[in-house]
C-alpha cells in the first residue's frame, strides 16, 4: 500500500516538475520568439496607426522613424511634389527643435513647401507604412497587369 | 583512317555521331528556348495593343471608359502592330499632323550634326555591338548594359567625366545633353540603315534580367500607387490633360526623343527618371544606369523587338 503511495507521489512529483520545466521552456521561448511574432507591416492599420489624436505625435513620429529607413533600403520611399518621406521626418524634426507648429521643407524646384507639423508628421507615418505595404502587395498583384498573363480584357 | 571492318564498330560510330548531332540540337534550342516567355509576352503585348485600337468607338466602354465618343472618332482604326513605332502618333492623327510638320525641319537636326562630330572624337571604337541591339546582357559582367551606358562607360574611359559646366553640372550625363547628342546620331544612321530593334535573350542570367525589368514594369508604385504599365499599357490612348499616354509596343523605337515643349533631347533613362518621379516614387533612389532601371529598359525594348528604329520628336 506505501509502495503503491510512494510510486504515485513520485509520479506526482515527476508531472510536477516536467510541467514546470515545460511552461518555463516555453516562457522563454515565446520570449524569445517575440521579434518574429512582431506586428507585420501587413497588420498595420495606417488610418489608426498613423493618427496622431489617438497616439500623440511623438508615437506617430517613432513610426515613420521605424519604418522609412526600411522604405529607403528597398528602394521605394514616396515623393511628392519633390518631398521625400526622409525630408517630412527632417522637417518635423527641425521643428520640434525650434517650438515650431510648422515645417519647412524644400522640395520641386527647390521652392520652400509649409506645413502643419500635425499634418507633415502623419503624412511621414502614411507614407513610410504605405510603402512597405504596397511593394508586399505588389509582390503578388503585379502580374494581375500583363497581357497574356493575370490581365483579361 | 579509321577502317570499320565490323558491324559493332559502325554501330559505334553511328551512336557516336547521333549523340553529337542530339546535344548539337539540344543546346540550339535551349539557347533559343531563353526567350520563349518573353517573345509569349511581345505577341500577347501585340495582340492586346492591335486589339484596344481596333476600333476606339466601339471599345470605349472595354479600353477607353473616360474618353468622349467625338475623341474617339478622332483617333485612326486598325492600326498595324509595326506602325506603333511611331507612339501616340499611331492614333493620335491630329497630333500628327502637327508633328509632321515639324518633321520636314526637325528641331534636332543640329543636335544629330553635334552627335555626329562628337563620335567621331570620341567613341568611333566604342560600342561592342549594333545600336540595335542595346540593351544587351553583357554576359561577362553578369549585367544589362544600355547604350547609354555603354557610351557613359567610354566617356570614362576617355576622361570626360568630371567636365562640368557654369552651373557646375556634368555635362556628360545619362539624361541629355552631349550623350543624347551621340545617341541622336546613331539613332539617326540606324534609321537611315533601316534598322530594326533587335534585342537578344541568350542566356538564363539574360532571361532572369528580363523578368526582373518586367515585374517592376509592371509592380505599383510611390504614393500614387501607379506602374509603368498603367499609363502605357492599360492606360494606353487615354488622355492627360492635352497628352495621350503612349503605348509601350514601339516605346523604345523613337529615342533619344525630341521635346518640343521642353526644347531638348531626352534618352530613355532621362525619361525613365521622370516617370518613377511621375508615380510619386523618390526617383532619386534609383539612379540611371542602376541594375533597375537596366533591367526594365531591357524588358521595355524587347516589347519592341522588330520595329523600325525612327527619330523622332514629342509635344
Amino acid at each position: 500500500m506505501l509502495e503503491d503511495k510512494d510510486k504515485t507521489m513520485k509520479k506526482l512529483y515527476t508531472l510536477a516538475v516536467s510541467s514546470t520545466i515545460v511552461i518555463a521552456l516555453s516562457g522563454c521561448a515565446s520570449g524569445l520568439s517575440t521579434p518574429s511574432k512582431a506586428k507585420s507591416v501587413m497588420d498595420i492599420d495606417t488610418k489608426t496607426a498613423c493618427s496622431i489624436e489617438k497616439n500623440g505625435l511623438e508615437n506617430v513620429l517613432a513610426l515613420a522613424k521605424k519604418y522609412n529607413p526600411i522604405a529607403v533600403k528597398h528602394k521605394v520611399e514616396f515623393m511628392r511634389f519633390g518631398v521625400s518621406t526622409t525630408k517630412y521626418i527632417k522637417g518635423v524634426d527641425t521643428a520640434l527643435k525650434t517650438n515650431s507648429k510648422t515645417v519647412s521643407v524644400i522640395g520641386k524646384k527647390k521652392k520652400v513647401q509649409k506645413f502643419d507639423i500635425n499634418y507633415a508628421t502623419e503624412r511621414a507615418c502614411r507614407f513610410a507604412i504605405s510603402a512597405l505595404k504596397q511593394e508586399k502587395e505588389a509582390q503578388s498583384t503585379w502580374r494581375l497587369a500583363v497581357p497574356g498573363d493575370g490581365f483579361k480584357y | 583512317m579509321v577502317n570499320i571492318n565490323n558491324k559493332g564498330d559502325y554501330m559505334l560510330l553511328k551512336l557516336i555521331k547521333t549523340s553529337a548531332l542530339i546535344s548539337l540540337t539540344a543546346s540550339v534550342l535551349s539557347a533559343n528556348a531563353f526567350n520563349v516567355q518573353a517573345e509569349k509576352d511581345r505577341k500577347a503585348l501585340i495582340d492586346y495593343t492591335t486589339k484596344k485600337f481596333s476600333d476606339p468607338v466601339k471599345n470605349q466602354s472595354a479600353f477607353f471608359p473616360y474618353s468622349t465618343k467625338d475623341e474617339l472618332k478622332k483617333m485612326r482604326k486598325n492600326i498595324p502592330a509595326e506602325d506603333f513605332k511611331d507612339g501616340t502618333y499611331a492614333f493620335d492623327m491630329i497630333g500628327k499632323v502637327s508633328r509632321d510638320d515639324q518633321m520636314e525641319m526637325p528641331p534636332f537636326e543640329d543636335n544629330v550634326d553635334n552627335g555626329e562630330e562628337l563620335y567621331n572624337k570620341y567613341f568611333t571604337n566604342c560600342l561592342k555591338a549594333p545600336v540595335n541591339n542595346y540593351p544587351l546582357f553583357d554576359e561577362k559582367a553578369g549585367k544589362v548594359v544600355t547604350l547609354s551606358g555603354a557610351l557613359m562607360s567610354c566617356v570614362k574611359d576617355a576622361g570626360l567625366d568630371t567636365l562640368t559646366n557654369k552651373k557646375g553640372k556634368k555635362v556628360w550625363n545619362y539624361k541629355g545633353g552631349k550623350l543624347a547628342n551621340v545617341e541622336a546620331y546613331l539613332a539617326y544612321q540606324a534609321q537611315e540603315d533601316g534598322k530594326k530593334v533587335d534585342i537578344k535573350i541568350n542566356s538564363a542570367s539574360a532571361a532572369a534580367a528580363y523578368e526582373r525589368g518586367k515585374k517592376e514594369y509592371y509592380s505599383q508604385r510611390g504614393y500614387l500607387k501607379l506602374s509603368c504599365a498603367t499609363c502605357h499599357v492599360q492606360g494606353a490612348g487615354q488622355r492627360v490633360r492635352l497628352q495621350y499616354m503612349s503605348p509601350l509596343l514601339g516605346h523604345v523605337t523613337h529615342f533619344p526623343v525630341y521635346r518640343v515643349g521642353k526644347g531638348k533631347l531626352f534618352t530613355l533613362e532621362g525619361r525613365l527618371g521622370g516617370c518613377n518621379r511621375d508615380e510619386g516614387e523618390n526617383y532619386k533612389l534609383h539612379k540611371p544606369g542602376s541594375t533597375w532601371a537596366n533591367d526594365i529598359l531591357y524588358f521595355m525594348s524587347y516589347m519592341s523587338n522588330g520595329m523600325d528604329i525612327a527619330l523622332d520628336v514629342r509635344r
